[in-house]
């Protein structure tokens, strides 16, 4: 299992249980590990994942002891960044297929009080069911994100 | 995925399978999301959470549409509470939230115009069973005999394209110096008609009547060569046109009324070998009762030279 994904189980994980420091308590428990890798690698038995979840309780049980930092409201005006993110939008809309364009165009397009009637005519016109459609247009979803996100870095730069 | 530095995208759509995560319900992984987990269902599912791959999957799946849900304010207000309280808690799922707004500002806009337009075309499409595959196979071979059969009459049947052609061209406007032309001749002799109507010949399977015109100075109603056309959509007067051996073509030919009205004109022609006619291929249908002229004309650097006219009547 690589880094990326454990750590983002971990996050996914802290997160639903209201920790507001889920990517920092994340990292702590990928050094906890890491650091004691060497001693456990031969006398562990079982999914190493597992191993993270325990290691990942104790921090959150030693976070939890910790006086408790208010965290601040998020701020959604910054226009520059927005304006960032629309450019990186259009440029990764140019990379997907014709066909996957035309159904995160068709399947963004909706009215939100139709939601469930209009998805259902979308998946009638690309012959697929609503499940299905939901599942495509979420996985191209998926790639828009990785691409913007990884376009607005480069920009960064 | 990252290939060569750059981005790439694809439409593999089995990178995620779901594997043994079913036991889960999309309901129960939303509500891990918002944090709304029972004390009991909670450790289960972080058990399989960080274990199982199509259940990873499903949840980042699950946290876009919460995102969108979220974006195009379709969560109720209790759910809203939940999401910025539960949700938006990790610096990842923020940006989520970002590109959400940004794809609701982007696309639905055009809601109501695109979802209208899709219903028509589509019930038109379900009405006809338009959308199975065998319509699509049989438009492409309809349309792939349409061709093969244009190209077999073109190259099949010359005489069919020449007769469109000649219906593409004629020209009913009236140019502005014509009258004038055939109103001031230049000299008032009588013009020397030798005409021999003749009928045609049985190798010619083009022309249905072939008249020999010969050059004239004016127009002069008692002396005009009078001729009977057979009548028909599809008959062609060959008019062949005497022309004098220094006056090499190509040619241009113009049927006019003699007050100077242009009917039906014909480039490029040019003068057979062994003889010094220009043919002059006219549809009958456009040679009605009257009197008509033709104007000869040469290109001569660039400038349109009237070489000869011709006078004749049609019974």
């Amino acid at each position: 299992m690589t880094y990326e994904k454990i750590r983002r189980r971990l996050i996914a994980i802290l997160a639903s249980r209201g920790c507001i420091s889920a990517e920092e308590l994340a990292d702590e428990t990928i050094d906890r590990v890491a650091r004691r890798v060497i001693d456990i690698r031969n006398a562990y038995v079982g999914d190493k994942a597992i191993y993270f979840l325990g290691v990942m309780n104790n921090v959150h049980h030693e976070y939890l002891k910790r006086p408790m930092i208010p965290r601040l409201p998020e701020r959604d005006d910054d226009v520059e960044a927005k304006e960032k993110t629309h450019g990186c939008l259009e440029r990764c809309l140019g990379k997907l297929t014709t066909n996957s364009r035309q159904m995160i165009e068709r399947y963004y397009a909706e009215d939100k009080q139709a939601k469930i009637d209009l998805r259902r005519r979308i998946a009638e016109e690309f012959g697929i069911t609503p499940s299905t459609l939901r599942l495509r247009a979420l996985r191209i979803r998926e790639k828009l994100q990785a691409c913007i996100e990884q376009c607005l870095r480069a920009e960064a730069l | 995925m990252l290939a060569g530095g750059s981005f790439v995208m694809t439409d593999n759509n089995d990178r995620f399978h779901d594997g043994g995560s079913q036991e889960f319900s999309d309901e129960t992984i939303r509500r891990f999301l918002l944090g709304g987990l029972s004390a009991s269902e909670q450790p289960l599912f972080e058990q399989r959470l960080i274990t199982d791959d199509g259940l990873d999957a499903r949840v980042r799946l699950a946290e876009f549409d919460l995102a969108d849900d979220y974006a195009f304010e379709r969560l109720s207000t209790l759910d809203r509470e939940l999401f910025e309280k539960k949700f938006l808690l990790t610096s990842d799922r923020q940006q989520q939230v970002r590109v959400s707004k940004v794809l609701r500002d982007r696309f639905s806009s055009t809601a109501a115009t695109s979802s209208e337009e899709h219903t028509v075309a589509q019930r038109l499409r379900e009405l006809f069973g338009l959308n199975r595959p065998a319509w699509r196979i049989a438009f492409g071979v309809l349309i792939l005999l349409i061709l093969f059969g244009t190209a077999w009459l073109v190259i099949k049947e010359p005489r069919i394209v020449r007769q469109i052609a000649n219906r593409i061209t004629p020209r009913r406007s009236t140019p502005a110096s014509a009258p004038r032309e055939a109103g001031h001749p230049t000299n008032t002799s009588m013009p020397e008609h030798q005409t021999t109507p003749s009928p045609m010949p049985e190798h010619d399977q083009t022309a249905a009547a072939r008249i020999v015109l010969m050059p004239a100075v004016s127009y002069d109603s008692n002396k005009l060569l009078s001729v009977n056309l057979p009548k028909g959509e599809q008959e062609i007067v060959r008019l062949q046109l005497v022309v004098k051996p220094d006056q090499p073509g190509p040619h241009r030919a113009e049927l006019l009324t003699v007050q100077g009205q242009s009917i039906f004109s014909a480039d490029s022609l040019q003068s057979a070998d062994s003889r010094a006619n220009v043919d002059f291929d006219v549809p009958a249908h456009l040679l009605n009762g009257g009197d008509y002229q033709i104007r000869l004309s040469r290109s001569d650097r660039g400038k349109q030279e009237v070489v000869a006219r011709y006078y004749f009547r049609v019974q």
